[in-house]
């Protein structure tokens, strides 16, 4: 099937690439196939595209490589509909936004995924987690001028 | 909307399982007490909502907002020039 999308162009997907969000993503609740995307330039990050609707798409990325310390907790409702045989495999992965300052994380709701079932869900992590956690600039390295 | 009155240490039962207890009144505050199974999320809906706006406030990110992500770990996605045949 070829899905239409404003940031890549017209795609040729697979049914079996379609990720399936049961209940859509809070703030869109309407789009509930989706597919994971890899970004051309920048290897750590993908892109969540909604099938049917071409302009929504989220950037995602693994954030244990960017928050390395970075451990969440759900309620076990919130994982009961991956169907997952074990919770080692899913694939977290956190929606990058940006504020004026910088790029962000958004750490409090990760996107789990069951890639085997292609079963997706945006959890809500308990306890104290940014919604908004900046990423900071790094730095270019100083060269020793002498 | 249902609406009950309750006073401190009062509570109300939702289904068999879940009791929300007054437990403080002060002023215009009311702190609550939730006893919930633990495959029950319960979440103020100001976080919700929050992770609503947040949603789509990142939505409307274009990929060159995302230069300085740098390399890193691979997110295990197709790369959407590569076609299938």
């Amino acid at each position: 099937m070829q899905i239409r999308t404003t940031r890549f162009g017209p795609l040729e997907v697979e049914p079996e690439d379609l990720i399936r969000f049961a209940n859509g993503l809070p703030g869109m609740e309407d789009c509930k196939h989706w597919v994971l995307l890899a970004d051309a330039e920048t290897s750590a990050l993908g892109w969540l595209q909604c099938t049917s609707r071409a302009e929504v798409a989220l950037a995602v990325v693994s954030p244990r490589r960017f928050v390395p310390n970075y451990q969440f907790r759900v309620y076990r409702s919130e994982l009961a509909p991956l169907e997952l045989d074990d919770v080692k495999d899913a694939q977290v992965l956190v929606v990058v936004g940006k504020n004026d300052r910088a790029i962000t994380l958004n750490l409090k709701a990760p996107v789990v995924i069951n890639l085997q079932r292609r079963l997706g869900r945006q959890v809500v992590a308990n306890g104290d987690q940014p919604l908004c956690y900046e990423l900071a600039h790094t730095p270019a390295p100083l060269k020793k001028s002498a | 909307m249902l609406v009950l009155s309750r006073q401190r240490d009062e509570s109300i039962m939702i289904g068999d399982n879940i009791v929300i207890t007054i437990v403080d009144i002060r002023g215009d505050k009311v702190r609550l007490g939730i006893n919930a199974p633990t495959e029950i999320p319960v979440h103020r809906q100001e976080v919700y909502e929050a992770i609503q706006r947040e949603n789509l406030r990142a939505s409307r990110l274009e990929p060159k907002d995302t230069r300085g992500l740098g390399s890193g770990k691979e997110v295990r996605g197709r790369r959407p020039e590569a076609r299938e045949e």
